[in-house]
């Protein structure tokens, strides 16, 4: 079983914190690049062709016309072997999907729907470069529902200058969303934010802050039935994303478009190209994994979500290792059947972990 | 010998010695203008990087005036106080020295220092005053400055720019006028200074000598008197500059002596050397052992490296005998050596010699003295290493190293070096003025105090016009205390510090607050304690890591996050374990710069 994703680089306009491969660009450009897309789909012979999770992300797929998104989900659909419970999520931006947009991705076959909701506060979402507003991104979520969609998913940004993610939180699950995705704000290189922050034209929460109000969110979505699956995942019972977990947990995927990255399920990793020229002449690249360096890999995936790893699953056995014993003793790591889990309490410090246990 | 000049270079850091000494070997022809590396006599490359000349290396040149020929041996000197017994030596083998004045910055303390060794030794000294090509050159004024704060006739001292190669042949003609010849006698039993060695892979410990009396030559039974040892001469010869083996070495000379000797550690610098069957009567004077003055310890970050470390060590000593090093153990660096140095500069020379040339990463612990414990069981103890000082009960006395402490210094800094001295519990002695610019100040120091930051706080107070020297003086009790340092409640074994009971509070809540700044925040809160013996003196609490969270993982690109990860993992070869905290390796040395942050 593998997942698919697939890229839509395209954007209405970029975010002042996004680092992602988006562009801006014309609708004949889009032609062109679905034309590559598909052709890559098509041409893709991976051996394992059943199909348990597709994700369509970006960028932002709702921006381009559906038309597209439709064709390439059939494309998939006749080239590979799509299980009939298989989950299907497309990301959306409130302002572009409209309601025909989503009846037509429900209708296509997409049950899962992700906005990039960020916050609900006005300010904040003009601040981050968002063209969204609070009642669009409500207004999007009554849409999904009417449109057919039960699985709907919005991501909220931790760290940002104002605003009350809580109380966001609070917003979103009364509108009927089945999943969270809370995110810490980085400052990545290259992007406007970073440029902001280093002249010193905007002062971020600090660290001890921000974790403050993710444990806050946290404890407030676990209250409300919420699972944390995962650092920065939340989900209601049975709303777990499939498409993430198979990242976390070793499992094959393929990745289609602009600077897609693939996995084969055992050692090789590949990714397209990310920039246009390079992706329509079909350059990848390719890195075979070291048995050290898989390793290292199935720990940091493992640690941080609820699935953990297995023990044996390792080529080289952290078991004896002193640190691993005093974490386990100390309860920041649980053992349970063979398999080894993150204390959720210390997910806000999980880099630390990872790097003492892989050393 | 009366066609013989043996002299030297003496001058402030940066006024343009070893230029001068380039130009001079490249003006008598000793050495071809196209083969000329700049500097030639300092020839490492650590040496020319900081500027300053460590190893002597001597060279002979011919020079023809009057249509006489003359040969020029110039000996060059080490310039710092680290160093002050080879400079000692060096100019003992002299009878003359160029002083170097820089045109446009003037009498300098070292100018001085230097001015005043070479007339301790009885040197002729001739004021040279360099740079004239700068745009700021004040030569007259310069020319008054030597008059009056040195005291030597500047009249009629060439005016040069060794830079550009004006007017070197005044300076030859100075050297063949003013310097006198050696005086000595060949027929009289054999008499040699040892001034310096290096090691040679074939031949060697190699020995600088400066022959008083008598002749040396390949076959002779020679005798080290100082030391006892004896040995047969292989092979005489003179630096030119490279070696050129000679047939014989006579009165008045200078050239290296190699006779099969292992190592330069059996070479000790200052020790005469005679003949076995007609032994001079009397040795040179001035001899000395050389003794560390500073210890600390040497480790690899890379704990596994301790056998390249070693190697490493053992092929400095080579070539260095005053470094001595024995195996350490420390809990928090793993293996090491515990070494000792003459002094800070050399070592950081050392140190840095071991990064550079061996590529090794090292981490020094704080330097420390050597003191003498009493026990109260009556054993008699010596520490260098502030980690094996008994637990206060054990203790009866501690003594520690005393220095003669000598300062020269203009009068307008009068006050502040004597604030300093007395702040470093220095006790006066003695204040002379000794002219209208020159104080000198006399006070005995505790040596443990000024291997730290002394020179450094002394040079800044008196806009570098200090100078400072000192000689060891013997051991004095002290009420000296070992302040360790805890983290999450575990001694750090070397962090430790041998400290005076006065000072101990400031330093513990100084180095607490230090070390607050420099580890970073781990999983849990990490209380950092300093204690004497088992009462804490300070306390600082590094709160608990809250936030290390690596980005989201986006689309499946996994191998970026990897990547990073990876990245901090090789950071993390820099920490070191102690206990479950995990501090950096910088942390070790940043103890000894809490002054500098002030």
């Amino acid at each position: 079983m593998i997942g698919i994703y697939v890229h839509i680089p395209f954007c209405e306009s970029k975010c002042i914190y996004c680092a992602f491969a988006s562009f801006v660009r014309d609708e004949n450009f889009q032609d062109r690049y679905f034309e590559y897309l598909n052709k890559e789909i098509k041409n893709c012979n991976f051996p394992d062709r059943e199909v348990a999770s597709i994700y369509f992300g970006g960028g932002t797929p709702s921006c381009v016309s559906e038309k597209q998104i439709v064709k390439t989900l059939q494309t998939i659909k006749s080239a590979f072997h799509v299980l009939p419970e298989a989950e299907i999520t497309i990301e959306c931006n409130p302002c572009s999907a409209s309601l025909e947009k989503l009846k037509a991705y429900h209708s296509a076959g997409f049950n899962r729907v992700s906005f990039g909701v960020q916050s609900l506060n006005d300010k904040m979402l003009k601040f981050l470069g968002r063209r969204h507003t609070k009642a669009q991104a409500l207004a999007a979520i009554e849409n999904a529902k009417r449109a057919g969609f039960d699985n709907i998913s919005a991501d909220l940004l931790l760290g940002l200058p104002k605003g009350d993610i809580q109380n966001d939180a609070k917003i979103l699950l009364r509108s009927g969303v089945k999943h969270i995705s809370a995110y810490m704000l980085q400052i990545e290189d290259g992007t406007r934010l970073k440029g902001m922050v280093e002249r010193g034209e905007i002062k971020l929460p600090d660290d001890d802050a921000v974790v403050k109000k993710y444990q806050k969110l946290t404890d407030f979505l676990q209250k409300n039935g919420f699972l944390q699956y995962e650092i920065s995942n939340f989900a209601l019972k049975g709303f777990k994303s499939k498409h993430n977990y198979a990242y976390w947990t070793g499992q094959a995927y393929l990745g289609f478009g602009l600077g897609a990255h693939s996995f084969d399920g055992g050692f090789v990793r590949w990714a397209n190209a990310d920039n246009f020229e390079d992706y329509f002449l079909g350059k990848q690249n390719k890195e075979v994994l070291s048995s050290s360096q898989r390793d290292e890999e199935v720990i940091m995936l493992g640690l941080r979500c609820d699935a953990g790893f297995r023990l044996d699953a390792l080529n080289a056995s952290i078991s004896e290792k002193p640190i691993f014993k005093k974490y386990v003793q100390d309860n920041i790591l649980k053992v349970q059947d063979g398999i080894i889990r993150l204390n959720s309490k210390y997910y806000n410090v999980s880099n630390s972990i990872i790097l003492h246990l892989i050393d | 010998m009366k066609n013989i000049r043996n002299f030297c270079i003496i001058a402030h850091i940066d006024h343009g010695k070893s230029t001068l000494a380039d130009r001079l070997m490249e003006q008598t022809g000793s050495v071809a203008s196209r083969d000329m590396q700049s500097q030639l006599l300092d020839s490492m490359e650590l040496e020319r990087e900081k500027g300053i000349t460590i190893k002597l290396t001597p060279t002979r040149m011919n020079y023809t005036f009057n249509g006489e020929q003359y040969i020029l041996n110039l000996i060059d000197t080490p310039g710092h106080v680290d160093f002050t017994y080879e400079v000692s030596r060096s100019l003992a083998a002299c009878e003359g020295a160029i002083l170097i004045v820089d045109a446009s910055q003037g009498v300098e303390a070292q100018t001085l220092a230097n001015a005043y060794l070479a007339l301790d030794a009885g040197l002729e000294i001739v004021p040279v005053i360099n740079k004239i090509d700068l745009p700021s050159a004040r030569v007259e004024e310069v020319k008054k400055e030597i008059e009056d704060v040195v005291g030597l006739p500047a009249d009629d001292a060439p005016c040069i720019s060794a830079k550009e190669g004006t007017n070197i042949n005044q300076v030859l003609q100075k050297i063949v006028t003013d310097f006198p010849p050696p005086k000595g006698d060949d027929k009289a039993p054999l008499k040699c200074l040892v001034f310096d060695s290096f090691y040679d892979n074939f031949k060697g410990a190699v020995c600088l000598i400066r022959v008083f009396d008598g002749v040396i030559k390949a076959g002779d039974n020679i005798l080290f008197m100082q030391t006892g040892r004896k040995y047969e001469v292989t092979e005489v010869g003179i630096f030119n500059p490279k070696m050129q083996q000679t047939k014989s070495l006579s009165a008045g000379e200078v050239g290296y002596v190699c006779a099969s000797i292992k190592s330069v550690a059996d070479v000790h610098v200052g020790d005469t050397i005679t003949h076995e069957e007609r032994p001079t009567l009397t040795p040179l004077p001035g001899y000395k052992v050389v003794q560390p003055v500073v210890y600390c310890g040497v480790f690899c970050v890379d704990g596994s490296k301790y056998n390249e470390l070693k190697e490493a060590l053992l092929k400095l000593k080579l070539n260095d005998a005053s470094l001595q090093f024995s195996p350490e153990v420390s809990q928090a660096l793993g293996f090491g050596f515990r070494c000792g140095f003459l002094g800070l500069l050399h070592l950081e020379i050392i140190t840095e010699r071991l990064e550079r040339e061996f590529n090794l990463d090292i981490i020094t612990t704080a330097p420390s003295v050597s003191y003498k414990v009493l026990k109260t069981n009556g054993e008699e103890l010596e520490i260098s290493n502030p980690a094996s000082l008994p637990s206060p009960v054990e203790i009866d006395k501690i003594f520690e190293p005393i220095v003669k402490a000598s300062i020269f210094t203009p009068p307008a800094y009068v006050g502040s070096v004597m604030q300093l001295c007395q702040d470093k519990r220095g006790e006066y002695k003695n204040m002379v003025y000794l002219d209208a610019n020159r104080v000198r100040l006399e006070y005995s120091l505790p040596l443990g105090e000024i291997i730290y930051d002394f020179f450094d706080k002394l040079k800044s107070l008196t806009k570098g016009y200090a100078s400072f020297d000192y000689e060891m003086d013997g051991f004095a009790p002290s009420k000296l205390v070992k302040l360790d340092i805890l983290l999450n409640g575990e001694k750090c074994d070397a962090l430790s510090l041998i400290v005076h009971e006065d000072s101990a509070y400031a330093r513990g809540r100084a180095i607490t607050e230090k070390l607050k700044t420099i580890i970073p925040r781990q999983l849990f809160e990490v209380p950092i304690q300093a204690a004497i013996g088992n009462k804490i003196i300070a306390r600082e609490t590094i709160s608990a890591l809250r936030k290390d969270v690596l980005a989201k993982c986006y689309g499946g690109d996994i191998t970026r996050k990897r990547k990073l990860l990876e990245k901090q993992k090789e950071g993390k070869k820099r920490m070191r374990q102690i206990g479950s905290v995990e501090i950096p390796s910088e942390a070790f040395l940043s103890i000894l710069k809490l002054d500098d942050d002030k």
